[in-house]
């Protein structure tokens, strides 16, 4: 208790209380919503009984054909996306001028993206569950995983304000890595693979 | 007008993700009987992924109606189960000898054989 204070109800000062600055909390709620998303998705594929049922194939000849070409599109689609952020920041030089729509083909090609991994996502959760029979099929179902988590980490990081410059093309990166991790251990495996399942569509 | 195009589309890819979380949960399949019995279980475990819930095959072949067919004898089936041949895994690792007779005799009596 100080003279000016004789009460003593003034506790501390304001700058005293601030330990965090709004950016960092803001990047730690950002953070801890990806993570609940990725453990989320864990708990559900160990916790879930696998059907191994064939809900749809849509024109493939089987469910892991379908998985396979829609997780190579979307890799294809995100390679675009990753060259269309590149022109947004200023990292590309091609077009020499940026047209005015291409925030929204940003974000057109990233939602494709999403999209295209939600019916193979679905597969994996509800017909095989969470699996570690080898480092290939383990590797996989964690990055499936992580992949959500980083992703909502990118959508929340471009909706909220305040946060450090780096935030949204980090969060991008992990995207775009996580997405690469997952083509290696599933469609690359199944291209290369002599014991991986034929027909090819 | 393309940004209200895409604003649009994001708001259905929302949606996507409510029937994506809603299908997770509401579309569980009921266990048979048959699935149920020792034999069902390890097949559902260990088979089922390749061959098929219902052995209508998938990555692997067809059990349903043709694996007494196909294997007439029952020792060369538990035989290439236990071994595993071409892209058919080895169980014998995973599965004891009266595991793997268990879900040998799954495939020949609870399949529609």
């Amino acid at each position: 208790m100080s003279p000016a204070d004789p009460g003593g109800t003034r506790m501390v000062a304001p700058a005293q209380l601030k330990t965090t600055s709004p950016a960092t909390t803001k990047l730690l709620g950002i953070s801890v919503a990806g993570a609940a998303v990725s453990v989320a998705l864990g708990v559900y594929a160990s916790s879930h009984t696998p059907t191994h049922e064939k809900p749809y194939t849509l024109f493939f000849s089987g469910t892991i054909q379908l998985k396979v070409w829609l997780a190579t599109a979307a890799l294809a689609l995100a390679i675009v996306q990753l060259l269309l952020a590149a022109r947004l920041y200023g990292k590309l030089p091609i077009p020499r001028r940026a047209p005015t729509w291409l925030a929204d083909a940003h974000r057109l090609v990233g939602i494709t993206v999403f999209l295209l991994t939600l019916p193979v996502a679905y597969q994996c959760l509800w017909a095989l569950g969470f699996q570690s029979g080898s480092t290939r099929v383990l590797v996989h179902g964690i990055l499936g995983c992580v992949f959500y988590g980083v992703f909502v980490m990118k959508v929340l990081g471009v909706r909220v304000e305040g946060l450090p410059g780096w935030v949204l093309p980090v969060a991008g990166g992990l995207v775009f890595a996580v997405l690469v991790g997952l083509f290696l251990t599933s469609s690359l495996w199944f291209f290369t693979s002599s014991s991986a399942p034929r027909p090819l569509f | 007008m393309f940004h209200r195009v895409v604003t649009a589309i994001e708001l259905l890819a929302g949606l996507a993700v409510i029937v994506f979380v809603v299908m997770l949960f509401a579309n569980e399949p009921s266990t048979s009987g048959a699935a149920a019995s020792p034999g069902g279980q390890l097949f559902q475990a260990n088979c089922a992924s390749c061959h098929g819930a219902r052995g209508e095959g998938g990555i692997g072949p067809k059990l349903a109606g043709v694996v007494t067919h196909a294997f007439p004898n029952e020792t060369d089936q538990i035989k290439l189960v236990t071994n595993g041949k071409g892209p058919m895994p080895a169980f014998g690792g995973n599965l004891s000898a009266s595991q793997v007779r268990q879900v040998v005799a799954y495939t020949r009596t609870g399949l529609g054989n």
